[in-house]
């Protein structure tokens, strides 16, 4: 085993996700919250940005917070691919031995992360929800296990980065700063296209939503049956946005975006209404932390209701419409004579 | 692989998620009382594999990593279809987190001379997803992550598969030797035949390989080869809701309408 | 490849005619016949459609252990409480008359048998205690048919791939729901007034750690079984009630006539919240919560309905059978189950010794079933459900009520002379008999309870 001298790495880096220049929300979350690990340890915020033609992102992550930009701007990371972004972050990673690296929990970030850090050795930490850094500059990554019940820290003393994936939604991001100034720094690209493992022969992506964002949300589970329509209704009715359990996204209902949970988005809106969403743990634990939670499902068994505030037993495709009519009428302004 | 490939896939045996509960007692999390299963993602990951062979031949070969009881997942697989089953087991392995523990996988399945190496989406007991990146990378080899669906190329020794990207899907092809991890429940695993669920059940037994079977220097695997420690656990205090259970609409309208959300 | 896998033989062997039994189902019934062959040096397969034995099986439950005992070691049986008081509540909607058994006896073991447990842990044990003696288990597999051959039963039909089985025996243990007996018409489907639905709670009290001790009056392992019937348990249906200890919980449950159930009766559900809170039961579930519902069926049509019970290549037993006993005073299957498993598994054991498969070669089974308690018992209550049902309303509505008036006229306190109350009680309850003539025939027609 080699040894590693931890003091000789410091610094906090982020990757900036990025596809065809749209920014993982993720990303600027992870900006916002680094620099309060920066205020604590006196280092640089570093962002990390891979693509092809990215100069638009650059500026936006020196406005959203960081010191310094890294950049590897080439074809080869267009679209993307875990072996190309892992060879190259690998490389910057062993060059300039960053003591902490951030990376949004995205199915990329999660792709490539342990690229990343199995030949460099690093502590890699899954899907956190919480971070801070111990005063010995060991980074504290906390994040849930058996099924949501625990808080497990995870820490990396002996090596050296200490990497974590964190969950999108669970940090606020900052508005940017037009006016903020950092450094810029073109990196070599280490990777050719020849010595690729992979090829992207076709790429699509419809909207992706963000729900994080919003106060009100109405979710669809399994119970929808394909039928989106109750949903729409009730959501309109409530103003609220679209999420969904991942059983409703893998049926191809909703879009993946728009899933909430372990695997999906964290949302902490004001109301989440849960439709026909059995309430499995890992669905919970993206929306445990909602102000208030309403069920409505047919079973009077479904776990939901032991996480809901107010439920009720029924079937969806009558309680939707029935409640959308009935909150509706709310809000119409009283008329008084 | 052209022709033949051998395909192995890596399951593992967790605590039982519905079954793991709080002692009301203590209030520590009680795991032991909880049965082992295998881990769900990884029945898609076998019938992902089995898939494989119906297309193109070849033998699937199941691996896990675990103490001796852990060989029930592997009778599991076996019973599915698998053609074989190893149990990956030594003392020297106890503790590792995921850098050992896809540097073990990785060593297996270059022992085992495979092609394709197919693994869940995550486990349920440490949901991490790295351990696949992982074996990917400790080899090398291109990987295929959140895969929603595998297409064998075996003219051109590829592997062609639909990954699951955030909001759309991509089609990626890949090189060989590869690393897949199939997105949970994108497939629909195969039941079990009732002939070889009996044979799987009461007769198979798998091979079983240990540290010096697979050239692993003790000192790269366990506890000291890994860099992440648990620095301590907390149980998380439920959210205390109302669980109010109304009995119709306009109650719950009421209900909604008397939160601070329309204040 | 490597070699270490290229050497291996994997194949699938053909399991047909490897065993020679395949047990539908490893219930209570299931289990004991395998328990019983394999000791007979018989190769058992039981075939389980739930996860693992007793995974989805509902009852009540007081399990009797008499037979048990005999097969296997109850020590580390998972067992909750013995039961060491019995009480009989007639309700009415309001009002509860009740008597109440606790012999000092049913302290000391052997417990008269009788302990509540979980099913799911039960059976799992009692199974393994199979599987101890040499059966496989083959859990989460449907029996969806059986085969035949020249009208002789030679194996089995799942739910799986390549998912035929065939065997010298089969042994039909698949409960009440006996689809797989139906299908092959060796039995009747069962009519509807033969049938009780049952439903059941499991209630726990997690703010008060000494409920079931303080509310049940109990020390140690002991336990209860309450059973109500009147109108205050099932309302106007033909059944009643009951209260069962656990170690840490209380099972809640009702069981009525199905007919009942598809006409007027509200849903079972509602029906047993009613019961949870009419003023003689709400007490003992205050701050409880319900962790567990089920719902299942319970034969009842008696000795009458027992079918078939061998056939070539195959037999019946347990509630798939018909075996239980559901009076309104005694609830017992469990007892039937095992004991009616024991003779068939012996009778298997006979006629494989004599190499024969024919029912005539099975027939000790019928025959030692028809000696034993269980055939007795069905048979000496034949009887009575005929009589309830025909005094329905005088048994679940005019005996409580006119009880429970009697009670409180016999007890009342004012300025009268007792010597009124008493009067008074006793034409409340001749009112209801109908008088001496009708109280003498209601004693003729009930007197072979208690003789
Ligand atoms: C590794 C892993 C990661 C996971 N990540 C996530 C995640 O991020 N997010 C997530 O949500 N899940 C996740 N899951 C899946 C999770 O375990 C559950 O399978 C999933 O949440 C179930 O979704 P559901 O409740 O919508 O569907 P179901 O379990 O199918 O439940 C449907 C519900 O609808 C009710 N219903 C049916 N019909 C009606 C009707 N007409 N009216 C009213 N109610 C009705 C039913 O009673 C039932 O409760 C993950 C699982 C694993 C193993
Ligand atoms: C609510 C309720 C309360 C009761 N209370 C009591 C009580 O207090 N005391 C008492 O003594 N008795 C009681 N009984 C009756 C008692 O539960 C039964 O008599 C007893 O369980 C019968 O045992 P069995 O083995 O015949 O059937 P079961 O216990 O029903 O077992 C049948 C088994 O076969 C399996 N099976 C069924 N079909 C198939 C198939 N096609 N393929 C594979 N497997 C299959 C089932 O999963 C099950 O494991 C009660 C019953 C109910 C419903
Ligand atoms: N001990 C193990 N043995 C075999 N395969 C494993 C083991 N641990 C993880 N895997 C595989 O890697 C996948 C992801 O696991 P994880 O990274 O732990 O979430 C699992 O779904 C398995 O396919």
């Amino acid at each position: 085993m080699t040894d590693i001298d931890p003091s000789e790495y410091s610094d906090v880096w982020v990757f900036v996700e990025d596809h065809d220049g749209d920014v993982m929300s993720v990303s600027w979350e992870l900006l916002n919250e680094a620099k309060t690990l920066v205020e604590e340890t006196g280092e640089e915020l570093v962002a990390l940005v891979i693509g092809e033609d990215v100069d638009g992102v650059v500026e936006e992550a020196i406005a959203r917070g960081a010191d310094r930009v890294l950049v590897a701007d080439d074809g080869v990371f267009e679209p993307y691919r875990a072996d190309p972004y892992g060879e190259q972050f690998r490389a910057m990673v062993e060059e300039r031995k960053p003591s902490i690296v951030l990376i949004g929990g995205t199915h990329t970030g999660r792709d490539f992360a342990g690229r990343v850090a199995v030949p460099t050795h690093a502590g890699l930490t899954a899907d956190c929800t919480e971070i801070d850094v111990a005063e010995d500059g060991v980074l504290q990554a906390r994040r849930p296990a058996f099924g949501g019940n625990v808080l497990a820290t995870i820490i990396c003393e002996e090596h050296r980065p200490q990497m974590a994936t964190i969950r999108p939604g669970v940090f606020e991001a900052a508005p940017p700063e037009n006016d903020r100034d950092g450094e810029i720094e073109r990196v070599d690209v280490v990777v050719e296209e020849a010595d690729t493992l992979t090829e992207v022969l076709e790429r699509s992506t419809g909207e992706t939503a963000d729900v994080t964002e919003a106060d009100r949300i109405v979710a669809a589970g399994g119970g929808i049956d394909g039928d989106l329509e109750p949903i729409r209704r009730l959501a309109d009715a409530l103003g609220a946005e679209i999420a969904a359990s991942r059983h409703a996204v893998d049926e191809g209902w909703v879009d993946g975006s728009r899933q909430i949970g372990q695997t999906g988005k964290t949302v902490r809106p004001e109301l989440y209404v849960a439709v026909g969403i059995s309430g499995a743990v890992q669905h919970l634990e993206g929306m445990n932390d909602s102000e208030v939670v309403v069920a409505i499902n047919n079973d009077p068994n479904a776990p939901i209701f032991d996480h809901a505030d107010y439920g009720i037993v029924g079937d969806l495709f009558e309680v939707c419409p029935e409640l959308a009519d009935a909150l509706e009428g709310a809000e119409q302004p009283e008329v008084t004579l | 692989m052209t022709h033949n490939p051998t395909i192995v896939v890596g399951i593992k045996q967790v605590p039982d998620d519905d079954e793991v509960r709080i002692d009301p007692d203590t209030g520590r999390l009680d795991r032991s009382s909880a049965p082992a299963v295998l881990n769900s993602p990884d029945r898609n990951a076998l019938e992902a594999a089995l898939g494989v062979r119906d297309d193109v031949g070849g033998q699937v070969i199941a691996m896990t990593m675990g103490p001796p009881p852990a060989a029930d997942v592997l009778k599991e697989a076996v019973a599915m279809g698998c053609d074989d089953g190893v149990l990956i087991s030594d003392i020297a392995f106890g503790g590792s987190d995921t850098w050992p523990t896809s540097l073990t996988l990785a060593r297996t399945a270059e022992y085992l001379d495979a092609d394709i190496v197919v693994c869940g989406e995550e486990t349920t007991d440490s949901s991490t997803g790295q351990v696949p990146p992982g074996i990917a990378a400790h080899r090398g080899w291109a990987q295929l992550t959140y895969v929603e669906e595998l297409e064998p190329l075996p003219e051109a020794n590829q592997l062609a598969a639909r990954r699951d990207v955030e909001g759309g899907y991509e089609r990626v092809v890949a090189d060989l030797p590869v690393v897949v991890a199939v997105a949970f429940g994108e497939n629909e695993p195969r039941p079990a035949g009732l002939h070889r669920k009996i044979y799987a059940e009461n007769e198979f037994e798998p091979v079983t390989v240990d540290a010096n079977d697979l050239d692993i220097d003790e000192e790269t695997v366990g506890l000291e080869a890994s860099p992440t420690n648990v620095g301590g656990m907390e149980t998380i205090e439920g959210v205390d809701r109302e669980r109010t259970v109304v009995d119709d609409v306009d109650e719950l309208a009421e209900a909604i309408r008397s939160t601070e959300v329309f204040a | 490849m490597t070699e270490i896998i290229a050497d291996r033989n994997t194949e699938t062997p053909d399991y047909d005619d490897r065993f020679d039994a395949v047990v539908v189902g490893a219930g209570l019934a299931g289990s004991a016949a395998a328990l019983t062959m394999a000791d007979g040096g018989l190769d058992v397969i039981m075939i389980e459609r739930g996860r693992y034995p007793g995974a989805k099986n509902v009852f009540g439950g007081v399990l009797y252990t008499p037979t048990i005992r005999k097969l296997a070691d109850l020590d580390d049986a998972p067992l909750e409480r013995y039961i060491a008081e019995r009480r009989y509540g007639m309700l009415t909607d309001h009002d509860e008359t009740a008597i109440s058994i606790s012999p000092g006896e049913w302290h000391e073991p052997p417990h008269n048998d009788s302990y509540t447990v979980f099913r799911g842990e039960f059976d799992e044990w009692f199974a393994e205690q199979a599987v101890d003696a040499g059966a496989t288990l083959l859990t989460e597999t449907t029996v969806t048919g059986l085969v035949r051959e020249n009208g002789r039963i030679i194996g089995v039909k799942t739910d799986r791939p390549d998912g035929t089985l065939r065997a010298p025996y089969v042994v039909l243990a698949e409960g009440g729901n006996s689809l797989v007996s139906e299908r092959a018409e060796l039995k009747e489907t069962e009519q509807r007034g033969n049938v009780a639905v049952a439903v059941k709670e499991v209630v726990e009290f997690p703010d008060d750690d000494n409920a079931i001790q303080d509310r049940f009056r109990l020390t140690g392992d002991a336990g209860a079984a309450y059973h109500y019937f009147g109108e205050g348990a099932v309302g106007d249906a033909f059944g009643g009630g009951f209260v069962y200890t656990n170690g840490e919980t209380v099972s809640v449950g009702l069981a009525y006539r199905i007919s009942d159930a598809v006409s007027g009766q509200p849903n079972p559900e509602g029906t047993l919240n009613a019961f949870k809170t009419h003023p003689a039961v709400a007490p003992l579930f205050r701050g409880g919560r319900t962790v567990e519902y089920a719902a299942k069926t319970i034969p009842e049509g008696g000795a009458d309905s027992v079918p078939e019970l061998t056939h070539d290549g195959a037999v019946i037993v347990g509630d798939a059978a018909g075996l239980v006993l559901n009076n309104g005073v005694h609830l017992e299957g469990t007892n039937m189950a095992v004991e009616s498993g024991f003779h068939a598994g012996k009778s298997i054991v006979d006629a494989a010794e004599q190499g024969r498969t024919d029912a005539d070669a099975l027939s000790a089974y019928a025959e030692n079933l028809e000696a034993s308690f269980v055939m007795r018992n069905l048979r000496r209550y034949e009887w009575l459900m005929e009589a309830v049902e025909n005094d329905r309303e005088f048994v679940f509505r005019e005996l409580p009520q006119a009880l429970a008036d009697a009670g409180t006229e016999y007890f009342r306190i004012d300025r009268e002379p007792k010597e009124s109350h008493a009067e008074n009680a006793k034409e409340r309850i001749m009112e209801a008999v109908g008088g001496y003539t009708g109280a003498a025939k209601l004693a003729l027609r009930y007197r072979k309870i208690v003789t």
